[in-house]
């Protein structure tokens, strides 16, 4: 670690010189000489809301050596091992900081350079490339990995500004700025600063134009669903067929692991307790395609003692067109079940809202049926009007199941403070496009629909509002609150649906970033370190409440 | 694979004259037989096997030896009511092709139990479930929801 002298080759006297080394630059000193004008801490307000301190009359050169750092970085895995070899401070002194690593990189201590390469130069900046032994591209391989984790550390800072754990999905500067950008647009609605916020959206269109990969479809989401938020008053909630979004969900069951994790999971929850019945009767909160009943369907027939007899009721929306598209689901269940020789009935029952639905229009026979309910993303949609999950934990409570699969996106994006929805959503969302990146073989037509899916969930999140709004996920630890509240005992998942959740990643593409776990009974899945969605299974309460 | 042995024995009036030392026994005269071999194969070698000639490759076909294939680490060995649901789905090979082989594939060293077993049947209900009734699903084609086990894996 080189300790050089102190170097002030900016006239301005800096507020706290930077005490990591800072070997003089020739090349930035060329540039910015003679260019200040004297100034006196006269921040720029809009780095000041993101938490960096830089003069406004020092905006240009700042400007210019980030252009130069990324283009130097970008090119090339050299200044990352040079930059982790040195300790810089104080980032959100952002001009002394970017002077650091520059003069770091300019001065490579490495002799492994061609000193004989030239790197072209960005002429609209007046740089001029100086041969020797400079940070240009020295042809050696990129080592994405230790970029990711460099840029990491250097975002670990500890300015106080910046109380938000930052995100970075891409190794590159602009992903950094563009979560930088979401979340100062989030702040400035959050602030009714709307003139702020409209230019900052603008500014997060363009970024994310600009980035590939997973982070740059994130960003034009959220950025949709900010400026929905910015610039009508009245939000007009998506109206689209219910026929679209079941065929937008067929996408994402097929393109990723999630919607079969939350089958597989819950259908050997339900296996297991009903071993001993002789008549099941599933009931289905979002009936969607029914992807979930043949297996559990198949299971069944084989278990030693013979198959139950299997009835099915099925609840989707309303049907707007003559055809009947509940019905004809059943019919085709109904064929499945013929085929593995499972005795089957189905009903079928659309309700607008989860709410409206009353114990009797189950017409449950309790004395010689085994109740089992399920839902998969359901329930979450019933908390946009107060008292509404009351009502239908109430209702599944009435008709006395005897196991209750619950499955459920595990993020809070239901908080009063729109800021901390929006923060959690970004996170939640950029690691479910992660996720999707990685599945290289996919299908486009099928990764595109997920994305739409999503996409769809996140203009929900960031710009609806009131009864609109109807995704409003809430985490494990929240349903439980509510579950036991209600008079709902946890019934922990058992070995076998962890095993068989555990090889279903292990098949799937990407399968090293997947990750199950086991969470107090419950199985989560999530993306490296991140947990995405959870199982859980309930039953009623058996002691009597005091 | 037909084993004749044929002797020379020479007569007491030179003359020789062919006797079979051993009754012949012909393999493909046997399907029982070859059956009863080509059970006890692992999968690649059962696929060479079906291609030795198309009398073989018809044998091959018999599903019972790809129930056995995929039953072999099961213990305990799954009901015979297993039998009548995989075949009414599609039978034992085209369960090991869909759903076995590409899990083995990627996960060589897997263990393969009763859970194992499960999804993999789950994964072939889907599979068929989503070939029932082409007609009515939204769009053209029926999903492919396994479409995910058939893609080569870049192993990097």
């Amino acid at each position: 670690m080189k300790r050089g002298h102190e170097e002030t080759w900016d006239p301005t006297p800096h507020p706290q010189p930077p005490s990591g080394s800072c070997e003089g630059s020739s090349m930035t000193d060329n540039i910015i000489n003679g260019k200040m004008a004297d100034d006196n801490n006269n921040m720029d307000e809009l780095l000041e809301v993101l938490g960096y301190k830089v003069r406004s009359s020092e905006m240009a050169e700042v400007a210019q050596k980030l252009e130069q750092l990324e283009m130097v970085l970008s090119n090339d895995d050299v200044g990352s091992t040079l930059l982790n070899d040195t300790v810089h401070y104080n980032p959100s002194d952002l001009s002394n900081w970017v002077e650091t690593m520059l003069s770091e990189l300019n001065n490579p201590e490495s002799s492994d350079l061609d000193p004989t390469r030239i790197c072209s130069d960005r002429s609209e900046y007046g740089l001029s490339a100086i041969p020797g032994l400079s940070a240009f591209p020295s042809g050696e391989e990129e080592e994405a990995s230790s970029k990711r984790i460099r840029l990491e550390s250097v975002g670990s800072w500890t300015d106080p500004a910046l109380t938000r754990s930052v995100l970075v999905v891409d190794s590159q500067e602009t992903g950094v700025r563009l979560v930088h950008a979401l979340v100062a647009c989030a702040e400035a609605i959050q602030e009714r600063d709307l003139i702020l916020a409209d230019a900052l959206v603008k500014s997060v269109g363009t970024l994310a134009a600009s980035q590939a990969g997973a982070m740059g479809k994130v960003a034009t989401y959220f950025a949709q669903g900010l400026a929905r938020r910015i610039y009508t008053n009245d939000v007009v909630s998506s109206t689209v067929g219910p026929s679209l979004e079941e065929a937008l969900q067929m996408h994402f069951y097929e393109s990723c692991p999630y919607l079969k994790f939350a089958h597989f999971t819950a259908n050997q929850a339900i296996l297991e307790a009903v071993t001993t019945a002789r008549r099941v009767h599933v009931i289905d909160l979002g009936l969607n395609q029914g992807m979930q009943w043949p297996a559990l369907m198949q299971a069944l027939a084989v278990r030693p003692g013979g198959p139950p007899s299997f009835r099915l009721t099925g609840i989707g929306p309303p049907q707007r067109e003559s055809s009947d598209s509940l019905q004809q689901l059943g019919w085709k269940l109904a064929q499945f079940a013929q085929a593995v020789g499972v005795e089957f009935e189905f009903k079928g029952l659309a309700a607008e809202s989860l709410s409206d639905l009353e114990p009797e229009m189950f017409e449950t026979r309790p004395e010689s049926e085994t109740l089992v309910v399920n839902s998969v993303f359901e329930l979450h949609r019933v908390l946009n009007r107060t008292g509404s999950i009351e009502k239908l934990l109430t209702t599944v409570k009435a008709v006395k199941p005897s196991i209750i699969t619950m499955v459920e996106q595990e993020a809070n994006h239901n908080g009063v403070v729109f800021l901390d929805r929006f923060n959690e959503a970004l996170h939640y969302y950029s690691s479910l496009f992660d996720s999707l990146e990685d599945s290289y073989s996919l299908p486009s037509q099928d990764r595109v629909m997920s994305e739409v899916y999503l996409g769809r969930q996140i203009v929900n999140v960031v710009s609806a509002e009131g009864t609109d709004r109807v995704e409003r996920h809430e985490t494990l630890a929240q349903w439980k609150v509510r579950m036991g509240s209600v008079g709902f005992d946890p019934v922990p998942l058992g070995s076998s649906a962890f095993k068989q959740a555990s090889m279903l990643l292990s098949v799937f593409a990407g399968g090293d970033g997947y990750r199950v776990e086991e969470n107090d009974g419950c199985l989560m899945l999530g993306w490296q370190t991140r947990p995405l969605i959870a199982t859980s299974a309930w039953k009623l309460a058996e002691s009597p409440r005091e | 694979m037909s084993e004749k042995r044929i002797g020379m024995v020479e007569k007491s009036n030179n003359k020789r004259q062919r006797v079979n030392l051993v009754p012949t026994f012909s393999i493909n005269d046997h399907h029982d037989v070859l059956v009863e071999i080509l059970r006890r194969l692992d999968g690649p070698s059962l696929c060479s096997a079906a291609c030795v000639c198309r009398l073989w490759s018809a044998v091959a076909r018999n599903d019972s030896i790809w129930e056995e294939l995929c039953f072999r680490q099961v213990s305990p060995r799954p009901s015979l009511s297993l039998r009548s649901v995989v075949s009414a789905l599609g039978g034992y090979r085209c369960l090991y092709f869909l759903c076995i082989r590409p899990v083995l594939a990627r996960v060589p060293k897997i263990i393969w139990s009763r859970d194992q077993l499960q999804l993999s049947l789950s994964l072939y209900c889907v599979h068929y479930y989503e070939r029932l009734h082409v007609g009515a699903w939204i769009g053209d084609a029926p999903p492919s929801s396994l479409m995910f086990l058939r893609k080569p894996v870049n192993v990097v």
